[in-house]
């Protein structure tokens, strides 16, 4: 390479590419932390809604049946309705539900399917066998029922929704220790970069110190003495391309003006 | 001293390592794993901090001892230093001590591992690690004295320099013929190597590594039980004879090869080197079969012949944990960890060489007290040593001793027990890798304290630089 001008110019273009191209990796990086950042927090959010839905379609399936045991309503309805919804929760997580999370889900449908069971064998009457010949139709009592049959199997229901809150947001965990690592590469190229750009900074600045700044300052010099005090013109330095072509040019000129002069007091 | 001339062919070396990064993350591209961006930025890193100097400084016709000794020495720490680039963006088990550790082993060849699952790494970094063991194999200058043509009259003082005196003996061509010989050894054994494992059942990416690392006697493995991982007494044997030849001279392979007179064949020193192979495979197996370690003598044989080789080589594979064996075994195998390969060949440690030499010395020594007016001289492989040579022999070797006693030393004071402390310090002078103890050849040096793993890089480094390299590097300003 020739010139000075196109020297500091690569040099200058060089620490830019390098900038750039730390940049573009960084960038490349923190968007992945981003993506991955808003992947858990949605994981997050939806494991949460998901357990809440189905805590109150649980609490739904609940009040509906203290109607039926205990208030005497005849309408099956909104129960029936509470437990589909249900179902239909279930089966929309198992979807998407990782393999750790099936067997927690598989119970969650066992339970619910016994839920609706229960509720659709409830009767609020019953038939009593008193003896081989007496039969008997008896008011069930719905509150005892609630009390003895229902409420221990909604118990479960409800501490296995709980099981699969914890279940799925330590799912997040793992995810969260990876992102805290991504975390840490998307600093590292640009902390790395950083050191090579100093280390890169500092080249420029001898560079162009030794080639640059130094031989002008002695030219300078060598100048100032030879025109002042008629020391002879000589400027130690390193140089290279213009500055070289300068000091030689300097020096011839200083020769002709001499040889000039010498003419010139020959011919007097 | 002309720093800028130091700069720009320190450079060369870098825009080396730099074009190896990019194969590395070209490797990492093609398998679609996470060591792509790592590499790619390590690589346009090196790639600046090396093209950088040549923009500004012209080539130099010839460059002074001293300017050629901070070139070699200051290539090889640099190299460490942007060695460890792709470690550290690729993070996962890779601290700031880690990845120096890990690329301090790799480019001294010593095979020496942090990593607890290397498995978990992408192919990309895999490679690289593998290809720090190839370069510093060969050496880091000299790969720049091959690629760079331009370097010219200034190969004769840069090889000079790294080369050793030991290892400049055996080659009787012109300096620029024995960097080519140097590298077309290198790289046609590694050659062979990778196609002769790849017909044994590796796959390619597998036979690559494990052949680079044979051929610089590195030891760093694709696989967590390293070599062990195949069982194949095939692969076992290829990768014996691939690190045999590569801790020969490799100035004598290439005799062999064109038939000169000074071959393998005719090398004292290569006759003592293969005796001690013998003998210690002989003993060991021995020792192992008396013991009911293996079953029969033939398992004993090739479980004994393979972990000698790789340990007297510097290799550092293992196949078998060697924690495991007799107290016998183990001992002949630390003696076999500092006695290590021949001069001029990729191999660390004291070299068989110099052993050899001293104990010629002794005996020398001995003889002269019997004739006190006898006039005794040395010769090595047919040349006659000078005192000269002879003294720097004798205290290299007192100075090896010595460093490996700090080391002991040290390491025993954050609580290492003896075994470990030796064998560690052993192992990372002479570039072996695994020790014995705690650092066996089935564990790692993860667990060591950072210090130590400091230390354990120091220690890489001089016994790469043959100690008075390093030593004189700390002190080059004093140098006149």
């Amino acid at each position: 390479m020739k010139g000075i001008g196109k020297r500091v110019t690569v040099a200058f273009l060089s620490i830019v590419a390098l900038l750039t191209a730390s940049g573009v990796i960084s960038l490349f990086e923190l968007s992945n932390l981003s993506y991955d950042t808003d992947a858990i927090l949605s994981a997050s959010s939806r494991d949460m809604e998901i357990s809440k839905n189905l805590l109150r379609s649980v609490d739904d399936h609940r009040r509906a049946i203290i109607d039926i045991a205990i208030f005497g309503k005849e309408d099956k309805s909104a129960c029936r309705k509470a437990s589909e919804e249900l179902d239909s929760q279930i089966s929309s997580v198992r979807d998407n539900a990782p393999m750790v999370l099936q067997d927690c889900l598989d119970s969650l449908s066992m339970y619910s399917a016994r839920l609706r069971s229960l509720t659709e064998n409830y009767s609020s009457t019953e038939t009593v066998v008193i003896d081989s010949l007496t039969v008997e139709v008896r008011k069930v009592d719905g509150r005892r029922w609630y009390v003895e049959v229902y409420e221990p199997s909604h118990d479960r229901f409800v501490e296995q929704i709980k099981r699969y809150t914890t279940l799925s947001h330590n799912q997040i965990a793992p995810r969260a220790a990876q992102l805290s690592k991504n975390a840490y590469r998307s600093v590292a190229p640009v902390l790395i970069s950083l050191l090579v750009m100093i280390a890169i900074v500092l080249m420029f600045y001898f560079f162009v110190y030794i080639y640059g700044v130094k031989p002008i300052l002695r030219i300078n010099k060598a100048l100032a003495d030879h025109l002042s005090f008629k020391l002879p013109y000589k400027a130690k330095a390193e140089m290279i391309d213009e500055i070289k072509e300068l000091n030689d040019n300097i020096e011839n000129l200083i020769n002709i003006s001499k040889s000039n002069k010498k003419q010139g007091e020959d011919a007097i | 001293m002309r720093f800028s001339v130091i700069l720009r062919y320190m450079g060369a070396v870098m825009l080396c390592l730099s074009a190896f990064m990019a194969v590395s993350a070209g490797i990492s591209l093609v398998s679609d794993d996470t060591g792509f961006y790592p590499l790619l930025l390590s690589a346009l890193l090196t790639l600046l901090l090396g093209i950088f100097p040549m923009i500004f400084v012209q080539k130099a016709d010839n460059i002074t001892t001293k300017e050629g000794f901070v070139i070699v020495v200051g290539s090889w720490v640099l190299s460490c230093v942007v060695g460890m680039f792709p470690y550290l963006i690729w993070g996962g088990e890779f601290s700031l001590v880690n990845a120096w550790f890990e690329s301090v082993s790799g480019f001294t060849t010593t095979g020496a591992s942090i990593l607890t699952n290397i498995e978990a790494l992408p192919q990309g970094l895999l490679f690289w690690r593998s290809a720090t063991c190839w370069i510093g194999g060969a050496g880091v200058v000299m790969f720049a004295l091959l690629i760079l043509p331009s370097l010219g009259t200034n190969k004769m003082a840069l090889s000079g320099i790294e080369l050793s005196s030991l290892a400049k003996d055996n080659y009787r061509y012109r300096t620029q013929m024995v960097v080519r010989i140097l590298l077309a050894v290198y790289i046609g054994l590694t050659l062979v190597t990778i196609l002769l494992l790849k017909v044994s059942g590796m796959r390619w990416f597998d036979a690559l590594n494990h052949a680079m690392s044979a051929c610089a006697t590195g030891g760093f493995s694709t696989k967590n039980a390293s070599v062990g991982f195949y069982d194949s007494p095939l692969i076992e044997w290829i990768l014996i004879v691939a690190m045999f030849l590569s801790s020969l001279h490799f100035g004598l392979i290439f005799s062999t090869f064109t038939r000169k007179a000074n071959n393998i064949f005719r090398s004292e020193v290569v006759r003592v080197y293969v005796a001690i192979i013998v003998g210690a495979t002989l003993f060991i197996a021995t020792s192992l079969y008396f013991a009911d370690i293996y079953p029969n003598i033939f398992t004993s044989l090739r479980q004994s012949v393979f972990q000698v080789v790789s340990l007297i080589t510097t290799t550092g594979f293992a196949t078998a944990d060697t924690n495991l064996w007799t107290p016998f075994a183990v001992v002949i195998l630390i003696i076999l960890s500092i006695i290590c390969g021949c001069a001029g060949s990729t191999a660390g440690g004291a070299k068989v060489d110099r052993v050899l030499l001293y104990a010629k010395v002794l005996v020398a020594r001995l003889r002269g007290q019997q004739h006190p007016n006898a006039v005794i001289r040395i010769r090595l492989d047919g040349i006659l040593q000078e005192e000269r040579q002879v003294n720097t022999v004798t205290l290299f070797l007192t100075t090896y001793f010595v460093l490996i006693l700090l080391g002991t030393l040290t390491s025993t004071l954050f609580g290492l027990d003896l075994l470990t402390a030796f064998s560690s310090s052993v192992a990372f002078i002479g570039n072996v890798g695994p020790g014995f103890g705690e650092a066996g050849s089935m564990d790692n040096y993860a667990e060591l304290p950072s210090l130590l793993k400091v230390q354990g890089s120091v220690l890489m480094l001089m016994g790469r630089l043959e100690i008075f390299g390093f030593i004189q590097f700390l002190f080059i300003r004093m140098w006149r």
